[in-house]
């Protein structure tokens, strides 16, 4: 164990550098490869225990600069010794006990490394170990493939082999042994099809001297034993997080599974790779070709690797070529700048300048309170002479002491809550939004007033928190909403199979689902209502695999879990254990998802799907905001102030040669379109007109809305929630040339404009002159002065048509411009 | 610890390793190609073509989806050419369709794969260069014959099993072969050796003279063999389909001859001269066992759609679903099924491990949701139902089930549901089970290869035999 610790420690932070041979880049582009001062080898040192237990050592030689280039592909291997044999990829195979060692030549160096077979004894295949993982690795149980719901052809397997002794069935027992043939296994259909003896729309996987042949025909010819021995633990993946200096080089991992008797084996050859993001690198995914990683250009991808129902992910960073570049110091403000700075760095990435005082007054006006600045703001703000940081701080706190401050936060819980009519009829809809103000406006604890939900009974009109359990009305159906929007993890994806992306289980799921099967409904004494009680016996809730009731279990536990009072109510001890400071998704989630909200995107993306194979883009930086959000008590005030005040969150918009390529790592910040509530707000603001919607009191802003059962047609065009699923996806963020069209045509542009209380109104009536008739409209739309090149063209363009329709046509064409429609 | 502080170590070690050692180093790189002294060998269609195509076209151009209607599962049918005419023209690569298609750019074949390489393509091209001749050995993996019937290493395991009528013999199910033994278990009797591997079902002709078997080679072909028992000879046999049939039944006069099959489909045969009368095509998954009416004129299926089908004989119309066509009301598929001797009652099995009985005609208009034609259930059993067997007269019935690492083996009485016997002695799955004529035996099979041979009486386990002869396995194969 200690080796890996030492070789983990030995490639932290250091450089993947070329190994020109094999490269995609020509000779002549790359630099020469630097001279090998000497071989790494991982392991150390090999111990082989049992005859399938075949290793291949990694081979990296070391650079004067202490950098590292992967020779794995082009060592030279020589076996001294009887014990152990090489295969022809390289792996090396036990033959008999004893020790030996594996001399090993690259870049113009020599080394050694000592094996000791402990035991070459001969066992039979073992279909956990052995037959499920080829099937896995060729793709037979893919979700493509026979893993389908219905499988193909009238065979199917598990998804991914998550029921070992379903396929066992489907090998064994369907159809009377069709799939194999004890006297002569060559001739079984699971070997004829793979290797297309038999047509096999699946085409040609193996042929029949490959190593997964064999291992299935002996398995048949022991006479297709099942074994029950345990699954994989977990997975380690080496070199861990490899920073790669170029595209066009190949990097070669190694898998090591540790299984629970603490045995281990190398299973890069059957474990299954994907890259993230396979512009950036890919992985090669064959069975004899398995886990090299090839970079293709700049950028970081995570290499996924599945073994068995158990994940692991290798960040790799490919650098490219930054010439030229260096690091310079930049603005930071506070704990986020720091940590966002240090991957930047390390990434050769230049962080863009500080947006200016307008561009930040709008932006953060419009992410804090779904509203735009009003021109006195504008005005007020940059006519303040006291130092940025001090007045943008100020603003900060002003704007997250208002009522609109209120009204937006609102909006977005009353979604995420899934607040519609439809569940809890129009009067519990009020209620419910009242219930949600009062926990935004006076800035309850997130704990505090999650734990209060969960925990909820009573009549929905009188306690509204028990909304939650009217709207999603299953023990199953509460607990996929609950995971989404609490974890921020999609255990809707194990409801039929395990999880496929993530450790999850189909019987976590009904563990799960189980907390809810309590909850009682019944009739209010107002008609319309609906009371939440806790039943005297709860519902059973039934795993449909085993057809039988299964007791609530959490799906993992944490350092608090044990002081979850096991005699309260379910729903309690689910409450208690979801809400601790321990629970490493609840606060996190949280914290990721409100980041988003600022920054355009999550630090793990998407934001409610959270799982190992879909990593943080900066793993520090998430620790450190939930880490402080959680020792400030749950306080989801002070974590928007501490984004907002950060120098991360007020960069500009424009990219410099530096960052122009970056997305993830927030070195400038990313242009958004306007929600639909946010659009239609800011037209009715800039335009000055008042605001009347139908079925609430006048004045009320989209944003205010209770529910999207109020009939917008506007709003639905621009990606309006319609408050059925917790997912963030559920708001459409894109563009589209219908919303283009609108804009351009649209009655509610066009009537805002030309409405008779508007600010063009007042304007003329107010007798202003063409510069501030120009100066108000820029101010009053795109919230910023005009440049005296926009108020020059602004003023002649007035000149010579009829005034007001002039005025009017200038708002309108600003009103289509991204400065207006976009928050950045 | 210190063997991980040992990197300088081991690196000096490295470099003192001498350049002596690394004389004669095996390389892991392919090494450089020879260059051939004379000029290569013919290409061999068997050998290198075969391969080629298998690896790279039969996915689609077999006879399961014939795409372009081209087969290329074998030399015979390739050289048939497809619907865009002859695949090649002998000795003329360059006028050759075949390798029209596989050059191009990009080539239009193989569809949604990676283009052969260039190297696959010069085989090919030097192939048809050369003539395109076929080098197929004349029995190349067909090595057994009824002069060399085949050789088990180990028991294969029992998917049929039939009782002759005059309750002398008892037929078994190998590999490529049916084994006839004495029914008391005696001694073998015959192996009549034919071309399926798999034999799926065996049934007596109602006047004992042909033994009819189901079967065929998964993914290749089915096939329905009729045996002349007192010769045991092969007295006719049909090719039927692309993958194996299953359940095959006489019809009570024998002269018809009902089985399912892998392609979704009931078929019955004339007896006479194994021609195909009609095809049934209304199940939507495997057919896995027929039965007649007890007049012969309905034809009754079941398959792994969960459904049992009531069809006419005569015209193949669809009559009934005599299950309930309820979702969820069935789990699973259904595989086994037997008529009762002298009514038309149907018992059947399946993947919920419960036998049920049902009448076979509907009385009273279809409720949806109703099961009305269902008339009792019985005690479930461990895993999935393979098989079922009324005795003579009906009154009792054995049936036996698989759960894959566990099978059961029982006999119930019929009127009145009682479990009678749990059948002992396996430890596996059952997948066949069949009553003897006089009612006084039944015999089982399945997984690991033995028939077992019981009182049915008593339940008593009678003998225990394992049908085939076992040579021991060569060392080093």
């Amino acid at each position: 164990m200690r080796c890996v610790v030492a070789w983990q420690l030995a490639l932290w932070g250091s450089l993947w550098v070329s190994a020109l041979w094999g490269s995609a880049v020509s000779a002549a582009d790359a630099p020469a490869r630097p001279e090998i001062t000497g071989l790494k080898f991982f392991p150390e040192k090999l111990e082989l225990n049992g005859i399938r237990d075949t290793r291949r050592v990694l081979v990296s030689g070391q650079t004067a600069s202490g950098d590292l280039i992967d020779l794995t592909a082009e060592a030279q291997l020589q076996v001294e010794g009887t014990a152990i044999e090489l295969q022809p990829d390289g792996y090396v195979a036990p033959k008999q006990a004893g020790e030996a060692r594996l001399l090993i030549s690259a870049g113009g160096r020599q080394g050694a490394l000592p094996v000791v077979v402990k035991d070459a004894q001969s066992s039979p295949v073992s279909f956990i170990r052995e037959v499920q993982p080829a099937l896995s690795k060729v793709g037979c149980n893919q979700g493509t493939c026979h893993g389908a719901q219905d499988g193909k052809n009238g065979f199917k397997l598990s998804l991914r082999g998550y029921d070992a002794e379903f396929d066992y069935l489907a090998l064994v027992d369907d159809l009377v042994g069709r799939r194999f043939n004890r006297s002569v296994p060559s001739q079984s259909l699971m070997l004829l099809k793979p290797t297309q003896g038999v047509p096999h729309v699946g085409g040609f996987l193996f042929s029949e001297d490959s190593r997964y042949y064999r291992l299935l025909e002996q398995w048949i010819a022991e006479g297709c034993q099942f074994d029950t021995a345990t699954r994989v633990s977990r997975l380690e993946v080496f070199p861990q997080n490899p920073v790669i200096d170029r595209e066009g080089r190949k990097l070669q991992q190694t898998v090591i599974a540790h299984f629970p008797d603490g045995t281990t084996r190398d299973v890069t050859r059957d474990a299954v790779f994907s890259s993230s993001n396979f512009n950036v690198a890919t992985v090669t995914n064959t069975s004899t070709n398995s886990g090299m990683v090839e970079t293709l250009r700049r950028g970081e991808t995570a290499i996924l690797v599945r073994y068995e129902g158990a994940y692991a992910v290798n960040q790799v960073t490919v650098q490219g070529d930054r010439t030229g570049f260096e690091w310079q110091p930049s603005h930071e403000n506070n704990d986020i700048d720091t940590l966002v700075n240090q991957k930047l760095r390390k990434i050769k990435t230049l962080p863009s300048e500080l947006c200016t005082d307008a561009e930040f007054l709008r932006r953060v006006s419009i992410d804090l309170t779904g509203l735009p600045p009003t021109t006195e703001q504008v005005k007020a703000f940059l006519a303040d002479t006291r130092p940025t940081e001090v007045k943008r701080n100020e603003k900060i706190d002003e704007l997250l002491d208002s009522s609109e401050y209120v009204d937006h936060w609102t909006l977005k819980w009353s979604d995420l809550l899934l607040s519609n009519r439809k569940f809890i009829t129009e009067k519990g809809v009020w209620a419910y939004r009242n219930w949600i103000r009062s926990a935004i406006a006076g800035n309850r604890p997130y704990n505090e007033w999650v734990s209060e939900l969960l925990t909820a009974n009573g009549s929905t009109f009188q306690n509204p928190a028990a909304n939650y359990y009217r709207i999603s009305r299953e023990p199953a159906a509460v607990m996929e909403n609950f995971t989404q929007v609490f974890l921020g993890t999609r255990f809707s994806c194990n409801k039929c199979h395990d999880h496929p992306f993530e450790r999850w289980t189909q019987g976590q799921y009904y563990q799960l689902a189980a907390y809810f099967s309590g909850v009682g409904r019944k009739p209010g004494d107002v008609p319309g209502d609906e009371v939440i009680y806790p039943l005297r016996a709860p519902q059973a809730v039934v795993n449909p695999r085993s057809n039988q009731a299964v007791p609530a279990k959490f799906p993992y536990d944490h350092a608090s879990a044990g002081g979850v009072d096991s005699h309260a109510d379910l729903r309690q001890q689910l409450a208690q254990w979801l809400t601790s400071k321990d629970n490493p998704y609840f606060a996190t989630s949280l914290v990721n998802r409100y980041w988003s909200y600022l920054l355009g995107r999550g630090i793990i993306d998407p934001v409610d799907d959270i799982r190992s194979s879909n990593p943080p883009s900066n793993a520090e930086l998430l620790k450190a905001l939930t880490d402080d959000f959680v020792a400030k008590g749950f306080d989801t005030k002070h974590l928007l102030r501490t984004i907002a005040r950060s120098a991360t969150y007020q960069r500009s918009h424009a990219a410099n040669r530096w960052n122009e390529d970056d997305t993830e790592n927030f070195s400038h910040f990313l242009p958004r379109r306007l929600t639909a509530e946010q659009l239609f707000d800011a037209i009715m603001t800039a335009a000055g007109s008042p605001v009347s919607i139908p079925g609430v009191p006048p004045g009320f802003r989209a944003t205010q809305l209770p529910d999207p059962n109020i009939q917008i047609g506007f709003l639905d065009m621009f990606g309006r929630p319609a408050r059925e699923i917790p997912c963030e996806c559920e708001r459409a963020a894109d563009v589209s040339l219908s919303q283009t069209l609108n804009l351009i045509n649209g009655p509610t542009v066009s009537e805002a404009i030309i409405h008779p209380q508007g600010l063009i109104s007042r304007l003329r009536d107010a007798k202003v002159d063409n510069h501030a008739l120009v100066g108000e409209i820029y101010l009053s739309v795109l919230n910023r002065p005009p440049t005296e090149e926009e108020l020059n063209q602004g003023v002649g363009f007035l000149v010579g048509v009829e005034r007001i329709e002039g005025a009017q046509d200038l708002m309108w064409a600003l009103m289509n411009s991204p400065a207006f429609l976009f928050n950045r | 610890m210190p063997s991980c502080l040992s990197w300088g170590k081991r690196l000096v070690r490295g470099v003192l390793w001498t350049t002596a050692i690394w004389l004669g180093v095996v390389g892991l790189a392919p090494a450089a190609e020879e260059k051939p002294a004379e000029a290569p060998p013919p290409v061999s269609f068997y050998r290198q073509v075969r391969p080629l195509l298998q690896r790279s076209c039969s996915g689609c151009h077999q006879p399961a989806k014939a795409g372009g209607k081209l087969l290329l599962t074998n030399y015979e049918v390739a050289a048939r050419g497809g619907e865009q005419g002859a695949l090649w023209t002998a000795g003329k690569p360059d006028e050759s369709l075949l390798i029209e298609v596989v050059t191009g750019d990009p080539p239009s074949m193989p569809q949604n794969a990676p283009p052969l390489t260039p190297e696959q393509v010069a085989l090919l091209r030097r192939w048809i260069a050369e003539g395109a001749k076929n080098d197929t050995p004349a029995s190349v993996e067909d090595t057994i014959s009824a002069e060399r019937p085949p050789v088990y290493t180990s028991a294969p395991l029992i998917s049929a099993l039939a009782w002759s009528p005059d309750g002398q013999l008892l037929a078994v199910s190998g590999f490529r072969e049916i084994l006839l033994h004495k029914a008391d278990g005696s001694g073998l009797v015959g192996r009549l050796v034919g071309r399926s591997q798999s034999i799926t079902s065996l049934q007596f002709s109602p006047d004992g003279k042909l033994l009819a078997a189901t079967g065929g080679n998964p993914s290749l072909f089915g096939e329905v063999q009729f045996w002349n028992v007192a010769e045991k000879k092969l007295e006719r046999s049909a090719t039927l389909g692309v993958d194996t049939l299953f359940g095959g039944r006489f019809s009570p006069d024998g002269s018809l001859f009902a089985c399912g099959g892998a392609d979704n489909s009931a078929r019955i045969l004339r007896v006479a001269d194994a021609q195909q009368l009609l095809k049934f095509d209304a199940h939507a998954d495997y057919v896995i066992n027929t039965a007649f009416s007890v007049d012969g004129k309905h034809m009754i299926t079941v398959s792994r759609d969960r459904s049992m089908k009531l069809s006419i004989v005569e015209t193949g119309q669809f009559v009934d679903n005599i299950t309930s066509i309820t979702p969820g009301a069935l789990k699973g598929g259904l595989q086994a099924l037997a008529r009762h001797p002298t009514k038309d009652e149907l018992l059947c099995g399946g993947a919920d491990g419960e036998p049920k009985l049902y009448k076979m005609i509907r009385t009273q208009a279809r409720q949806i949701g109703d099961d009305f034609n269902r008339i009792r259930g019985y005690q479930g059993m461990a895993g999935r139902i393979f098989a079922v067997d009324f005795n003579a007269d009906g009154s009792k019935f054995v049936a036996g089930s698989s759960s894959g690492l566990a099978g059961q083996a029982r006999i119930y009485s019929t009127e009145d549901g009682k479990l009678l016997h749990e059948l002992p002695g396996s430890t596996r799955g059952i997948f066949s089970v069949v009553f003897a004529p006089d009612g006084k035996h039944v015999a089982t099979g399945g997984f690991d290869g033995k028939v077992r041979i019981y009182n049915a009486e008593t339940g008593a386990l009678d003998k225990e035999l394992v049908p085939v002869e076992i040579t021991p396995a060569v060392a080093g194969k």
